[in-house]
């Protein structure tokens, strides 16, 4: 420990790297020191980039913390793994190495911690070991002296609790007291064969007392990992999750709807007829106000997939559906990525870092997109809103059943992709799914308010930036050039985006899209539900008059058929439009043959499922298929 | 007539603002890192390149490109 400290006054601000196996805390940790907010969950593998923050310090010097992606050795088996150890050595370009580690180690279950612990000394790099979640450890019994540890591992050793405010205390003022020198060379040490003893050693001397099983732990478990009974609760708990979206959301839904349409109404009184007044209440309201309407649903969506993380829940999904998993050629790895994916693609692509076998990642890449992601959400949302009647069979809702059939869609799609992925890539030796289970928690009350109101703060950012600005660009393109003398059709027939909406009605005709839905598909290639407000803006344009705004739902009712509107939401499940995913696919792949692949297979598919479905729908339509 | 000017303007503005949005994050860094050039050589707006400029350089500096070997954004200290 002496060694490692020295009196040498610094200006720069002290390099702390964060290491620790997968789901001990260090995210939480990171958040608690730098007042950071970045997502933490309670299953292991959310991190898998290296995240940086500052802290400052009463001596002005200031703390640059580093969270790296969790690790059980420092010999890498995946790319996540890797970063870890190359910042640690110095070796990521860009990042010069760390002046000090902390090595964050679960309380409740020491042994597995200690053993990373020790590689990381071996490293020759300042340690300090911070014995997180003792809180859950004291109450589990739990017994370490943190002396004794301290005074055999030759580093300090301090307690904290990274989820309680003030659980980092003891070890911000260690950080911030002591003078740290530059890293050493490695020193030689004991091999990692003798690490086992090593670990035994230092727990006996510590007076490691392993934690007291609960028994709940073990009941819930024998039910929620049953191969049957578990997996019809997972589905059950997903179909109440799409039942909740809607009928809970029903009332806030009302009142945004209803604010809308007063400010619609308002401003088109208060300022004179003109293209000032068009813009802000057909370009402004009518169009990123439709998309404000699904801010509820999407809150109500993310508490229960916040909830279910938090809890402890989806490790144990992610291994009840290995087996599954396994048939279609997914390793059991593929279940965090694809579960992140369900929030958005990027995140999910990324996750796929861990991992190892490159054609399973490169398969979990590939069917990624086909997630539900949040972006279809006002889509599904406006179209089964608009179409499905709102009728119930006992305790439930009609719509909420397409909602979880859209939602299943996209996972059998997925399942269908790797299949076929599968059979061109030939036999693969199986991955085994190796997941640390985490105890399970009541869901931390601070954790779901700091998740709902980070997805909250995306989607408001996204209404108010990228969405306000196409619209008012498509505003424009639907305004100008203004109809002819004469003309007798809707002005917009004339606009710029008349006369695209006109060209792309060729290729999309037989798919039943009109020339509304045409337009509206072009500005969704940014992102997905950029669609809902061009929609909004389009119709706002093509109908003279009327208080469109938030009024989007009933206009589609009246002027499509079910076979266009279902055909629409086919589209949706499989939609390649999502420029933002394509690229990180690109990045993620470090190639263009991928995202391109990608891009073609999705766009075939959406294609073909929105013709069947147009097709089908219509003949079993009373009118038939019209457009 | 007014109304027109505004209007131009506002359409304008959110062009601007999409493509700057839809750009790839490195084009981004890229244009960000050219105008933090141009205005070091402008002593009048070190104010704005402080407290503007340069949180917006980090911010697309750590935009996902973070963990990949190829960002230069942040070279290490002389040692």
């Amino acid at each position: 420990m002496d060694a490692a400290v020295e009196s040498k006054p610094e200006s720069r601000p002290l390099r702390i790297a964060l290491v620790g196996v997968p789901n001990c805390g260090k995210t939480a940790l990171f958040n608690r020191l730098t007042g950071s907010r970045q997502k933490v969950a309670n299953y292991p593998g959310v991190t898998v980039e290296r995240r940086e923050g500052e802290r400052a310090t009463p001596d002005g010097r200031g703390l640059r913390v580093l969270d790296l992606p969790g690790t059980y050795s420092l010999n890498p088996t995946t790319l996540d793994e890797a970063i870890t150890r190359d910042v640690l050595l110095g070796r990521l370009a860009g990042t010069p190495a760390p002046e000090v580690a902390v090595c964050v180690v679960d309380a409740v279950h020491l042994p597995i911690g200690l053993r990373l612990a020790l590689e990381v000394k071996r490293l020759g790099v300042p340690m300090v070991l911070a014995l997180n979640r003792m809180d859950v450890a004291r109450r589990r019994g739990v017994e370490i002296n943190i002396a004794r540890l301290s005074a055999e591992l030759g580093v300090p050793v301090v307690a904290t609790v990274a989820v309680r405010r003030g659980g980092a205390d003891g070890l911000v003022e260690l950080l911030e007291a002591a003078r740290w020198s530059t890293p050493r060379a490695a020193p030689a040490g004991a091999d990692a064969a003798q690490m086992p003893d090593q670990v035994r050693a230092l727990l006996a001397a510590a007076g490691y007392s392993p934690p007291r099983a609960n028994p709940w732990f073990a009941r819930i478990d024998a039910l929620l990992l049953h191969p049957v009974a578990g997996l019809l609760i997972l589905l059950a708990v997903l179909f109440v999750m799409f039942q909740a979206v809607f009928t809970w959301a029903e009332a806030p839904m009302d009142w945004i709807k209803g604010a809308m349409g007063s400010l619609g109404e308002y401003t088109a009184a208060h300022l004179p007829a003109g293209p000032l007044a068009s813009l802000l209440v057909n370009g402004v309201i009518g169009g990123a106000g439709n998309v404000l309407v699904f801010l509820p649903q999407i809150i109500i969506l993310f508490f229960f997939i916040l909830a279910l993380e938090d809890s402890g829940y989806l490790p144990r999904a992610a291994y009840l559906l290995d087996r599954l998993m396994g048939f279609v050629g997914l390793s059991g790895r593929a279940f965090i990525p694809l579960l992140s994916s369900h929030a958005c693609a990027i995140p999910g692509i990324m996750a796929t870092r861990t991992i190892p076998n490159w054609r399973d990642r490169l398969t979990t890449i590939m069917i990624a997109p086909l997630m539900t992601c949040s972006a279809r959400l006002p889509v599904y949302l406006l179209l089964i809103g608009a179409l499905i009647p709102a009728r119930h069979f006992g305790p439930f809702n009609q719509q909420g059943l397409v909602m979880f059939g859209l939602y299943c869609a996209g996972i059998l799609s997925a399942f269908a992709v790797a299949l076929l992925l599968k059979q061109f890539g030939g036999a693969r030796q199986y991955s085994p799914l190796m997941l640390e289970l985490p105890d399970y928690q009541w869901p931390h009350a601070g954790n779901l308010l700091l998740g709902l109101w980070e997805r909250v703060k995306i989607f408001l950012n996204r209404v108010g930036g990228i969405i306000l600005a196409l619209m008012i660009v498509l505003w424009f393109l639907s305004t100008y050039p203004a109809p002819p003398a004469g003309a007798t059709g809707p002005a917009i027939q004339y606009s710029f985006a008349g006369q695209l909406g006109a060209l792309l009605q060729h290729v999309f005709g037989p798919i039943g899209f009109n020339w509304q839905i045409s337009i509206a598909l072009v500005p969704g290639l940014a992102a997905r539900e950029i669609a809902v407000g061009a929609l909004g803006t389009v119709y706002s344009m093509s109908t003279a008059g009327d208080d469109l705004a938030a009024q989007l739902q009933p206009v589609i009712a009246s002027s499509w058929s079910l076979a266009t509107g279902c055909a629409l939401l086919a589209w949706y499940v499989f939609a390649p439009q999502c420029l933002s995913t394509l690229a990180v696919v690109k990045r993620e792949t470090n190639s263009w043959r991928y995202p391109l692949i990608m891009a073609a297979y999705l766009f075939a598919l959406a294609y073909f499922a929105a013709f069947i479905t147009y097709r089908v729908v219509g003949a079993m339509s009373p009118g038939g298929v019209e457009l | 007539m007014l109304q027109q000017v505004l209007v131009t303007l506002i359409v304008v503005l959110a062009a601007l603002f999409s493509a700057w949005k839809l750009m790839p994050a490195r084009r981004r860094l890229q244009a960000l890192r050219a105008l933090d050039a141009w205005s070091a050589s402008h002593p009048g707006l070190s104010a704005w390149r402080q407290r503007w400029l340069k949180p917006r350089i980090v911010r697309a500096a750590g935009v996902g490109c973070d963990g990949c070997a190829a960002n230069d954004s942040h070279p290490p200290p002389p040692r």
